[in-house]
């Protein structure tokens, strides 16, 4: 229980320690030691270790050395930051900066090592489990053969299976056919309960020995001594039947033989097993492609034509998306940002509304208020005299409504940081402006924005990056429709990057091809990462004017 | 102070652990000893995990209860959302994570097939205990991959308050027949902006255009087969019903519109499955079933869609997982326990008698006689969104009819590859 | 309120019209504010009506039609006890609280180190965390679920199906965007200050718990406001992370009332949905004091 306990602490204790701050750091430290402080800040660090260690030492038990590196490394630096009086800021970002590493940026990085892999449909796991798969698809059951009640038995270690055929039962192993055991006693089920020179065993036991189990799950016992006559396998451990295989799997030649034509199939470098006349089996497995995914994602043809297109819709959709919700939020929050307005609480509260309805439960709403038909269509019939106004299927009007929608999800985001921002304006630059009669609007073009422009321009980047993947908002309310009338690929007006990504990647169709759909990813983070950062460093400018 | 303090951290740190070491592991040893010693004795500490979705998982907990009676072992039901489970359970069997056991519809079977995430079952003797068009729709290349227990399709539903008499074997009569009910529409069926193919399906297969051809022992090739006049035939009959025609489909009938006018008594006949019974008659409807009129010259042929339960390729307990599916859930009990958990046509022959005296279920089982298994094929997947969208287009008349249809089919096979 | 120090002598005509040119200014000034008021709300509220038309009806369609509250009953909120909307709503409020507060906690540490010090990479990592959240997500998924597997196997508090997974999970977003968040108003609070109270010999960590954070309290309840929010909406890491049913949020569970689209059971989910909204509602109300707190009190000194 306790050791659940301790790293059930990792959480809070990695939001913590800059409590433990309060004993430490330049002249403080040295007045402070052995005072409140520092003992808070022992007390949590020795926490961490204890939680440090603990994971490290299960990573150890367990084998997970790459969790051990971690684990270690992770204790080794929160140490040396803590006790250090170097490395000031990284006492501050350390506990954020860990949580990212660990749960972000590995799934960046995981992406990017998917980028170069064949995987998805087709290429789904290992090479074992493709030749588990194939072994599986291949062997069948002989046509027409009977269902033998089966019992378990074991001699020295070897696992054989003794069947009830008619009157007699007959037993054997992988190695010896089956043969009678004239001597065998059957119990009323019709199992052999006792077979002389066997130890039966019991099915109870089957049940708990997992080895065991694998064991008879893997056991043939042939018939005779012609393979071709098949063998007695079993899949519940009570009843057996003749089953016959057709591919034999030859790790070191890692080959798989056809036994029936005598074909044979070579496991091959994209993953699968072919023959000489390029026939290939239906599993195959990951293996590493090199640029494959980011050439195809380049040249396919079949997206380079709408792809101009999209792209200007993902830049236009996010702008005006993040324009007008922050316009509208900060009209808001400037206009009811005012001490004489009564009933503001409750005012405040009624605008978060949009905000506190699962978003998709909205987005759902939309797309049925904004049925065409003035009869199903809520927004038609109040506010258009029921004209028919076919908001989601034409074209313009589409891109309109999704960036309505977007606008009533989002203003209320906006709404609040506006708030907030206007609550953290200094008081006297205001009241010097004030002083300086300075009129209403030009305090609010000279000082308040300008100030509040600091505080959100990286939001802004921020939401127009959230807005540039906004995947959901498109998949729900258009299905990025409506679509192309002169494409081949199923997209449409309000498709952007990434549900283009969708679309090509297969991920809808049951076809995934999740190595293209990462090479994608990256394309589009690079794209977008590289406008971000860019647009970033101009903010520099704003922010250096403080 | 720097050269003190990680030290005395340090010891603090092993103090702590000392204290949980203390309290934690003896513990934890002797309950492992209890678990061996208990096991000598049954199959407990074996874990048997089924992912079930919230309908069924009632029904599955029954027969997992007897199971873990007669057994000892454990089984886990992890509840998923149905929608999910295909992409999970392909990402999450290899890495060994998987369920032993999963619910999931034949379709997948294709997908599962070439991912190698699927295990081969036996019914051995039960076989003959099941409908053939389930045991079809689950096997693949001659080989059974599940354990079906459900059949359902759409089917004409009526309602009885308006159209007392049967349905007419003809679209155009049953229209008619409707209209005469002076009921605000004739008839409804659910089609939304992004169309409908799967209810459309068995008007479709009267014209004789069906999906993809089938080879003669059933099974699915790859070879589109609804191009050609067949589909040319469809293509012009939906943009003769649409807004600029008939009127009798229309693009504004999503799904939740669909069941609100008919549960507000506003139409005669809808297309709809027999997962919608329940919520029909809770509205106050009496409802009769009959098997959907032909629009052309053949038999309508709805898909019908098999549900059934998955073994996992990677199952570390395929013993006992094959011994549930057999012995406890391939039984009249477990299946009929399925069907009250959630109304579908039980695959089971028997129970499937059992609950055809209940005449809604014997209209939608004759309904569904006259269908056929939706293709498992992987190339199915890739249909969808040309199909729906470009039916949706041709009924609003956004697109003319025999030209967009033909674009369809190169489209898709285009994609197939 | 009007004119306290009334002058005697004053005639009633000016008093008039200085009433009448307060009132215009007032009209001017506050009194319009109402009807926009009553516009946003309205722009706000409308579609919602849909959402409790459907969480009071009988049929469970969520729009078919425009006709509005055909039927009430309180038969959905009722059947909201026969399932484990109120154990999925403690977990949601948990999860959503200790996110919340890990994401304060975090973004404001991280943003005190990039506004106050000077240090080599402050910029780049301010420009790295920004980017890093651009990440296209869409196929995290799978990455997530093998990141759990792995430390589930060590430590099972941290695999799957571990609340506190997901909340590690979470925080691991909690940097960049909320950093970005409390950066700007920790820049917009005077250096002076801090200048003055190190010169007093206050340390760095006095400084920040003593004096920064309550200059900034407005946007640390717009941060906490905001990540709960956000947690406790989302449903695409929790589905992915909690896979046990009593373990579910809120999100998740009523999801699975209507993921499948032939057999939704939207009654049931719009009435989950309006009590799931009061929680939200609730955490606005109670921290608008400090979001607003500043706005108070400099209307008093003004």
């Amino acid at each position: 229980m306790s050791r659940q306990d301790t790293i059930d602490l990792t959480g809070p204790i990695d939001v913590e320690p800059p409590l433990g701050e309060r004993g430490t750091g330049e002249s403080h430290a040295r007045r402070w030691t052995g005072g409140w402080g520092f003992v808070a800040k022992l007390t949590l660090m020795a926490l961490v270790n204890a939680a440090g260690v603990a994971l490290g030492w299960s990573a150890y038990v367990e084998g997970s050395w790459g969790i051990l590196l971690g684990a270690v490394a992770i204790l080794v630096v929160t140490n040396w930051v803590y006790f250090s009086r170097r490395a000031l800021p990284l006492k501050y970002l350390l506990p954020g900066l860990l949580f990212l590493l660990v749960f972000q940026l590995f799934t960046i990085v995981y992406t990017g090592v998917v980028a170069f892999t064949n995987y998805g449909t087709g290429h789904n796991s290992t090479q074992e489990q493709a030749v588990d798969a194939a072994l599986i698809q291949s062997e069948r059951r002989v046509e027409g053969s009977e269902t033998y009640p089966l019992t378990v038995v074991e001699r020295l270690g070897t696992v054989g299976f003794a069947i009830v055929d008619g009157d007699e039962v007959r037993v054997g192993t992988a190695e010896s056919p089956l043969a009678a055991a004239p001597d065998a006693s059957v119990d009323d089920a019709g199992r052999a309960s006792d077979v002389p020179g066997w130890d039966v065993v019991a099915y109870q036991r089957l049940l708990e020995d997992q080895a065991l189990q694998e064991e008879v799950l893997e056991l043939r016992v042939p018939v005779s001594d012609d393979a071709e006559d098949g063998s007695i396998r079993t899949r519940e451990g009570t009843t057996g039947a003749i089953y016959l295989s057709t591919l034999e799997w030859d790790p070191d030649a890692q080959t798989m033989t056809d036994t029936a034509t005598g074909v044979v199939y070579r496991a091959n470098d994209d993953g699968q097993f072919s023959s000489d006349d390029g026939e290939t089996l239906p599993v195959g497995w990951r293996v590493g492609v090199g640029f494959e995914n980011f050439t195809r994602a380049i040249t396919d043809t079949d997206y380079s034509g709408p792809l101009l297109r999209i792209t200007a819709w993902t830049f236009s959709f996010a702008i005006l998306t993040v324009a007008t919700s922050f316009l509208v939020g900060l009209v808001l929050a400037l206009v009811f940002n005012d001490a004489r307005v009564r009933g503001r609480n409750v005012l405040r509260t009624l605008f978060i509304l949009p905000y506190a309805f699962p978003a998709f439960l909205s987005a759902l709403l939309w797309q049925g208020m904004l049925n065409p038909n003035a009869d199903y269509g809520l927004i038609n019939d109040w506010f258009f005299f029921g004209a028919y106004i076919p908001w989601l299927t034409d074209p313009w009007l589409a891109k309109l409504s999704i960036i309505l929608v977007n606008l009533w999800l989002s203003f209320p985001y906006w709404f609040l940081i506006c708030t907030g921002a206007l609550q953290s304006l200094p008081d006297d630059v205001l009241e010097a402006a004030k002083i300086d009669g300075a009129g209403t609007w030009r305090t609010w073009r000279t000082i308040i924005m300008p100030l509040l422009l600091i505080s959100t321009t990286p939001l802004l980047i921020a939401s127009f990056a959230f807005n540039f993947n906004n995947f959901a908002i498109i998949y729900l309310l258009t299905g990025g429709g409506p679509r192309f009338p002169d494409t081949s690929a199923p997209l449409g007006h309000t498709d952007i990057l990434i549900s283009m990504i969708y679309q090509i990647s297969g991920v809808a169709g049951g076809r995934a091809d999740y190595g293209l759909a990462s090479a994608l990813s990256i394309i589009v983070f690079v794209i977008i990462g590289t406008i971000s950062g860019l647009a970033f460093r101009r903010t520099r400018r704003l922010e250096e004017v403080l | 102070m720097r050269k003190t303090a990680i030290p005395v951290a340090l010891a603090a740190a092993v103090a702590l652990l000392a204290a949980c070491s203390g309290g934690g592991d003896p513990g934890s040893e002797e309950t492992s000893a209890e678990e061996t010693t208990e096991a000598a004795q049954s199959g407990e500490g074996v874990e048997l995990t089924i992912w079930v979705d919230e309908n069924r998982e009632p029904a599955v907990a029954a027969a997992a209860q007897t199971f873990e009676e007669q057994t000892g072992a454990t089984v886990t039901l992890v509840q998923k959302n149905f929608e999910d489970i295909r992409a999970d359970f392909l990402a999450q069997v290899p890495t060994g994570e998987g369920p032993d056991i999963t619910v999931g519809a034949h379709d997948w079977l294709g997908s599962f097939i070439v991912n190698g995430v699927v295990d081969s079952v036996d019914l051995a003797d039960k076989t003959s205990e099941f409908q053939e068009v389930a045991l079809e729709a689950f096997t693949y290349d001659g080989q059974l991959y599940g354990l079906p227990y459900a059949v359902e399709s759409v089917a004409l539903i009526r309602n009885t308050a308006l159209a007392p008499e049967p349905a007419p074997a003809t679209f155009d009569e049953m229209v008619a027949a409707g209209e005469a009910t002076g009921a605000q529409y004739p008839f409804l069926i659910k089609t939304g902006p992004e169309g409908d193919p799967y209810t459309y399906y068995g008007f479709q297969t009267s014209f004789g255009a069906p999906v993809f051809e089938q080879s003669d022992d059933g099974s699915y090739t790859s070879t589109i087969g609804m191009g050609g006049d067949a589909g040319h035939a469809y293509a012009e009959w939906l943009a003769a019903n649409g807004p600029n025609g008939t009127g009798v489909f229309s693009t504004d009938i999503t799904l939740d519109i669909a069941e609100a006018e008919f549960m507000a008594g506003n139409a005669p006949y809808t297309v709809d499955g027999p997962w919608n019974i329940t919520k029909f008659e809770d509205a106050g409807l009496t409802l009769a079933i009959d098997p959907i009129p032909s629009a052309g010259p053949e038999t309508a042929a709805p898909f019908v869609g098999v549900q059934g339960f998955y073994l996992s390729a990677q199952s570390e307990n395929a013993l006992l997982a094959n011994d549930f599916l057999t012995n406890y859930m391939a039984t009249p009990e477990a299946m009929m326990a399925m069907y009250e958990a959630d109304p579908r046509l039980p695959a089971m022959t028997s129970v499937a008698d059992e609950v055809a005296s209940d005449p809604i279920m014997e209209g939608f089982l004759a309904a569904s006689e006259n269908g056929v298994p939706m293709p498992s094929i992987p190339e199915m997947g890739d249909v969808w969104a040309f199909w729906g969208v470009t039916q949706a287009n041709i009924i609003s008349g956004a697109a003319q009819p025999v030209e967009a249809w033909d674009t369809m089919v190169a489209d898709i096979e285009g994609a197939i590859g | 309120m009007a004119g306290p120090v009334t002058v005697p002598a004053q005639t009633a005509a000016p008093r008039r019209r200085r009433t009448r040119e307060r009132r215009s200014r007032w009209l001017r000034e506050v009194g319009w504010k109402y009807p926009f008021a009553a516009v946003v709300v309205f722009y706000a509220a409308f579609p919602l009506v849909y959402v409790l038309s459907a969480a009071l009806a009988t049929t469970g369609t969520l729009t078919g039609s425009t006709s509005l509250f055909t039927s009430i009953s309180t038969a959905n909120f009722e059947a909201l006890g026969g399932t484990l909307f109120w154990v999925w709503a403690v977990n949601s409020v948990v999860i959503g609280l200790a996110t919340a507060i890990g994401s304060v906690l975090m973004g404001a540490t991280a943003a005190y180190a990039f506004s106050r010090f000077s240090f080599r990479g402050r910029r780049g990592g301010l420009t790295a965390l920004l980017i890093a959240q651009m990440f296209p997500q869409m196929l995290a998924f799978v990455a997530i679920f093998l990141l759990l597997i792995a430390l589930g196997n060590v430590a099972p508090v941290l695999g799957l199906d571990s609340k506190i997974a997901l909340i590690c999970v979470y925080l691991g977003g909690a940097l960049g965007t909320n950093t970005f968040l409390m950066y700007g108003f920790f820049n917009t609070v005077p250096k002076e200050l801090d200048e003055a109270a190190k010169i007093d010999g206050a340390t760095h960590a006095q400084i920040y718990w003593t004096i920064i954070l309550r200059l900034v309290t407005p946007i640390l309840a717009v941060v906490g406001l905001l990540s709960f929010i956000g947690t406790f909406g989302d449903f695409i890491l929790a589905r992915i992370i909690l896979t046990s049913q009593s373990n579910w949020t809120l999100a998740v569970g009523m999801y699975t009332w209507v993921s499948s689209q032939l057999n939704a059971n939207w009654g049931l989910f719009a009435a989950g949905s309006v009590i799931a909204s009061i929680p939200v509602l609730l955490l606005f109300l109670g921290l608008q004091k400090y979001i607003v707190g500043g706005l108070t009190a400099g209307s008093v000194k003004g």
